[in-house]
């Protein structure tokens, strides 16, 4: 029985080659995945629940200009800017259209006083305390953080709020912050450059001696 | 130079496509598969960012992002009705809730409409521009910013109403400054803003007390601007007027 020797195939050549090419790419390509498939950027923004009732805030907000505290009134004296009940809605709609088959959730509610099962679009992480009457009342418009609602036909997440986005403004609130009586405008400021708006800004920040904080506590308490 | 270039090509490629032809086909196609099937991660990140989803948000590391807790408005199984916030028992009263001041909750003094503001209210500047930050939020949709029943949402509804839509109907809100309105008493104002009048809502639950005393003042004072006597007015000539014939292309 001769003994046979064993000859590397040709192509194991390209075995040195391939490993180079393949061991610098593949780190590359786990980062590119990790750094963008991770982020809100994916993962939340853009989200768009499907709501019981197709309410618009393009119609409400922008073409009627019905101010955000008509309904969310809370807004300014606490916490959570409150979802209205089902009476502020009926306040128009007991006149108009009170036979929509779209608004048929809306009557129900209001006939058997159980809630309408509005889907929450805005939601943060619970260990993360955020207080509405603390940034509207010192000049922080809605626009910062939930867009254009009043030219959404349906309202979706615009920005990531995620920390990293909350301390962007924390750390640099002079292009964010405007008069107080202002903050519902959402179309404030289109007209205006970056400069002007800025030096807006900072005009109301030292008027109203806003220093952000940036302690843990202040939002994880 | 294009002798140096041919070399190295002589040199370098060649072998290297002499070597790739002799690569057996299942590795050839391993590697081709693989690496398409990274584009789908690379194509799915794309969509993720350049779209809207009505899919509940993914979070790979959930972390304590929910808390076997309930916040505000937040559902709650146990309840027949689904809410977790409970409503007022009835029959209870919350703190600072007690109403036991005719003048202050109901406009009322001795069983006749209250004709002068309440004694824990300070009728000022400042309350009357909270008064008109109110009116604008609250009363300005259809009693217009002006007060005179021309709001926007006066003119969708009468839209509503010429087309017939979904049995629209709308009684027009009113001017506030007819007569008849700018007869009434403050606490008569109150009243209706806190109870609603025919097909106007009770504002109570969304406006507080003190909002409410502030909107009376700044409709009053409304009233009073659109029937002003220049006599009244400090420094009246001072103001600018129109002029003759700006008043005649009206």
């Amino acid at each position: 029985m001769t003994q046979q020797r064993f000859i590397f195939p040709r192509w194991t050549n390209l075995v040195l080659p391939f490993m180079l090419v393949a061991g610098s790419t593949a780190p590359l390509y786990v980062a590119i995945v990790v750094a963008y498939g991770f982020s809100p950027q994916s993962t939340d923004v853009g989200y768009m629940p499907e709501q019981p009732i197709p309410f618009s805030h393009k119609l409400h907000a922008g073409e009627l200009g019905v101010d955000c505290r008509y309904c969310h009134n809370t807004v300014e004296s606490t916490q959570h800017a409150a979802l209205p009940p089902t009476q502020t809605c009926m306040n128009c709609h007991s006149q108009i259209h009170p036979t929509s088959d779209k608004l048929k959730p809306l009557f129900e509610s209001y006939e058997t006083g159980m809630p309408i099962e509005w889907v929450r679009v805005h939601d943060l992480p619970q260990y993360a305390y955020f207080n509405h009457s603390a940034h509207v009342t010192r000049g922080v418009s809605c626009v910062e953080c939930h867009g254009r609602v009043d030219t959404m036909e349906v309202v979706y997440q615009h920005e990531t709020l995620s920390m990293g986005w909350c301390l962007n403004c924390h750390r640099n609130p002079d292009p964010h912050v405007r008069n107080p009586d202002l903050v519902t405008q959402l179309e404030w400021g289109i007209d205006m450059s970056d400069a002007e708006k800025i030096a807006n800004s900072i005009s109301w920040r030292e008027i109203n001696n806003l220093n952000p904080s940036q302690d843990c506590s202040t939002c994880h308490r | 130079m294009g002798q140096l270039v041919k070399q190295i090509i002589d040199d370098l490629a060649k072998p290297f496509l002499e070597d790739l032809k002799e690569l057996p086909l299942w590795i050839k196609w391993t590697v081709i598969v693989i690496t398409c099937a990274a584009t789908i991660p690379l194509a799915l990140i794309f969509r993720a960012r350049t779209s809207f989803s009505d899919k509940p948000r993914i979070h790979f590391i959930q972390n304590m992002d929910n808390q076997p807790k309930y916040v505000s408005q937040e559902a709650n199984a146990l309840f027949l009705d689904g809410r977790a916030m409970r409503p007022r028992v009835e029959g209870t009263i919350p703190r600072n809730g007690m109403v036991n001041d005719t003048h202050l909750y109901m406009g009322v003094v001795d069983d006749a409409w209250a004709t002068e503001y309440p004694s824990a209210l300070t009728v000022d500047h400042a309350f009357l521009v909270r008064g008109q930050g109110r009116f604008n939020i609250y009363c300005s949709p259809c009693h217009g910013v002006g007060g005179f029943g021309d709001g926007l949402v006066h003119h969708r509804a009468n839209q509503l109403v010429e087309t017939g839509v979904n049995g629209t109907t709308w009684v027009a809100p009113k001017n506030l400054h007819e007569d008849v309105i700018k007869e009434q008493q403050v606490g008569e104002l109150f009243n209706t803003i806190t109870n609603g009048v025919r097909t106007m809502s009770a504002y109570a639950s969304q406006i507080t007390t003190q909002d409410r005393w502030a909107i009376v003042a700044y409709i009053k004072a409304l009233q009073l601007s659109q029937d002003a006597d220049p006599a009244s007015v400090a420094n009246a000539d001072a103001i600018p007027r129109k002029s003759a014939n700006e008043g005649s292309s009206e």
